[in-house]
């Protein structure tokens, strides 16, 4: 009984123990975090047809991947359902096609300046295309020149200016590709690109910007400076690189210095033993 | 040359000090047939002393409070000079540290070294194995990144489930009802201070008995047999062995030359082994990151837990493993060590190695 009562007690201080050690590391399943939705979204998830629809889009979206929610644009209080959607509490609702253009120019300032000054800006309320048109609202995603296709533009036109403006920012939009891939690369490598985030962001965001005055003499005049920043970020990059090169070759020359020493000393090792 | 003499003759007048290392060094035998496994200890201590320099090194930098933590690692690897190599290698040298453990317990357990008189030398040398394990789960927070924060609240919250006291557990190792500035205070104290004392007293310990009780001659050659261990202390001597120094020092200098080399080409050549992204980027405890797992060693465990209905359960198991191997020299009481004369323990040492990767394997990839 009383070994019993030992060994009973051994096998308890033990899972104490090994608790405290960490031995078992990962449990299972997933512990998530306990993230309180808005209540917006809480309460339209549920509801059926257009009511809740938007809710599914915008979980797809680039302004859910970045966390702007529906009270960002909507307005109203996301953490109160009886004044959640009151104008007391700032809530907007859904904007007339011609005031989305200022909707969204809240944020997207020069973009709005440039469509505003644009053909397509002259021809808002009259026909015209305004933000929705071409980016869709609530599964809106990141902007590439991809939008720009035939099918979306001949909706309203030819697509032949449209071909020629996308064709002068493939380049320019091609490199900002590139770099964000290789900063995402470097970031992966434990490499701080905070800066360079920055500007390529500032960068990426004038350029498309550039796009929605819709004239490609405009494009062509402003990508040289446009590439000239993005030269000087690519600099800062191949910079990077070859350090990291330049340090992997000091690696290998220690790797190898250190298996020579080992041979040298399994040799001695041997020499010695035959003395015996 | 005269200096150094002066000095040898100074300090040899007053603590025989020429004696001492005649008897620790040049006269200090070690079996004839002693083999390459022999050299995993010198590995260790080699490899516990980088860890020491390279941790200390860190500590200058490093500041442990969570608004700063992850700013202060990300300035050691980046603005720091050489702050990537000793961040590296302080990271990559907790798992070659582990490694070199494993093969050193596996090889004891293979020769039967753990058997009396040797049981306590054993039992220092898993504890220091568990410390170890202990001291890598709490740098694992330092860092203060997503790996860190989420690899910590799902491991503490995992001894929840030990029976009544498990609540009182996971509040004890986190300091409060979640991981933050309390958990990263405790584990950074433990990591720096609390656990290192215990381990530099433990590998003390292990070292005296190492070479109080003798090194154990190898269970293989014609001439080997059990003999009945003596009732009163008795040092294992060989004569006609292989001097510690200069002999095998060289083979110890060869085999912590080449673990150096491993350690070095991981940090130069293959440093996202041990870095995946999750831990560049900042503990954020409002999303958990997607398909984060723990480390090579703790993968077992992450399995056992998963594949049975309870995690009590799968604690339970590993409590069960941990104590058997702990408490193995006071289970297998028999006096051969040659492994082709126990051919029921190279089996369920073969099962076991064979569990442990497998286990690992599918937890890797579950």
């Amino acid at each position: 009984m009383g070994a019993f009562l030992m060994t009973n007690h051994i096998t308890r201080s033990l899972f104490i123990l090994i608790t405290l050690f960490g031995i078992q590391l990962i449990g299972s399943g997933s512990a998530r975090a306990d993230t309180k939705e808005p209540v917006c979204i809480q309460c339209h998830s549920k509801q059926p047809g257009r009511l809740g629809a938007p809710v599914a889009d915008w979980r797809t979206s680039v302004h859910a991947a970045n966390g702007i929610s529906c009270n960002n644009c909507h307005g109203g209080d996301p953490s109160d359902f009886a004044m959640a959607m009151s104008p007391e509490r700032g809530f907007l609702g859904a904007p007339k096609d011609t005031a989305i253009p200022a909707f969204c120019g809240r944020c997207h300032v020069g973009v709005e300046k440039d469509y505003l000054e644009s053909a397509h800006g002259h021809a808002l309320g009259k026909g015209g295309p305004q933000c929705v048109t071409c980016h869709g609202n609530h599964a809106v995603q990141l902007a590439t020149p991809d939008l720009i296709n035939e099918k979306s533009c001949t909706r309203c036109h030819s697509f032949e200016r449209a071909r020629i403006i996308k064709a002068a920012m493939a380049d320019t939009d091609r490199q900002i590709s590139d770099l964000e891939r290789s900063l995402a690369q470097l970031k992966m490598i434990g490499v701080v690109t905070d800066q360079m985030d920055g500007d390529l962001f500032s960068v990426r965001n004038r350029f498309h910007r550039l796009f929605h005055s819709v004239e490609v003499e405009k494009v062509r005049s402003h990508t040289t400076g446009f590439q000239s920043d993005l030269a000087k970020i690519r600099d800062r990059v191949a910079a990077i690189r070859a350090e990291q090169q330049r340090r992997k070759t000091w690696g290998a020359v220690v790797i190898g210095l250190l298996l020579c020493c080992g041979v040298a000393a399994l040799l001695m090792y041997r020499s010695y033993k035959r003395e015996i | 040359m005269v200096i150094l003499k002066k000095i040898g003759d100074f300090l040899d007048e007053r603590l025989g000090i020429r004696d001492i290392l005649e008897q620790n060094l040049t006269k200090y035998l070690l079996p004839k047939n002693i083999n390459t496994w022999y050299t995993l200890g010198a590995v260790l201590l080699t490899l516990f002393a980088v860890q020491i320099v390279s941790g200390i090194l860190l500590l200058v930098y490093y500041n442990p409070n969570t608004d700063e933590a992850f700013h202060s690692i990300q300035r050691i690897m980046n603005d720091v000079p050489y702050g990537w190599l000793i961040r590296t290698l302080h990271a990559v040298g907790a798992n070659v540290i582990i490694l070199a453990l494993l093969l050193h317990m596996l090889s004891t357990l293979f020769m039967g070294s753990y058997k009396r008189p040797r049981e306590i030398t054993w039992m220092a040398g898993f504890l220091l194995l568990l410390l170890s394990l202990a001291m890598c789960l709490t740098g694992y927070l330092l860092p203060w990144s997503q790996l860190s924060f989420w690899a910590t609240t799902v491991a503490t919250s995992s001894s929840g489930e030990i029976p009544l006291i498990g609540d009182v557990v996971v509040r004890f190792l986190r300091g409060g009802a979640m991981v933050g500035q309390p958990t990263l205070g405790r584990f950074f104290a433990l990591h720096v201070m609390g656990i290192p004392l215990i381990l530099g007293v433990l590998i003390l310990v292990h070292l005296f008995l190492v070479r109080r009780l003798g090194i154990s001659r190898p269970p293989f050659g014609p001439d080997w047999k059990p003999t009945e261990p003596s009732a009163t202390f008795h040092h294992e001597e060989h004569p006609g062995g292989i001097p510690f120094f200069p002999h095998y020092v060289t083979k110890d200098a060869a085999m912590i030359a080449f673990f150096l080399a491993l350690s070095v080409y991981v940090v130069f050549f293959a440093p996202g082994l041990f870095f995946p992204p999750a831990s560049f980027q900042p503990a954020n405890p409002f999303e958990t990151p997607v398909g984060i797992k723990p480390e090579w060693y703790f993968l077992w465990a992450y399995q056992t837990l998963k594949i049975f209905p309870s995690e009590f359960l799968g604690l339970a198991v590993q409590g069960v493993a941990v104590s058997l191997l702990l408490f193995l020299p006071f289970l297998d009481r028999s006096l051969e060590r040659r492994p082709k004369h126990r051919p029921l323990f190279v089996a369920g040492y073969c099962v076991g190695i064979a569990v442990f990767i497998g286990l690992s394997i599918w937890g890797h990839f579950s």
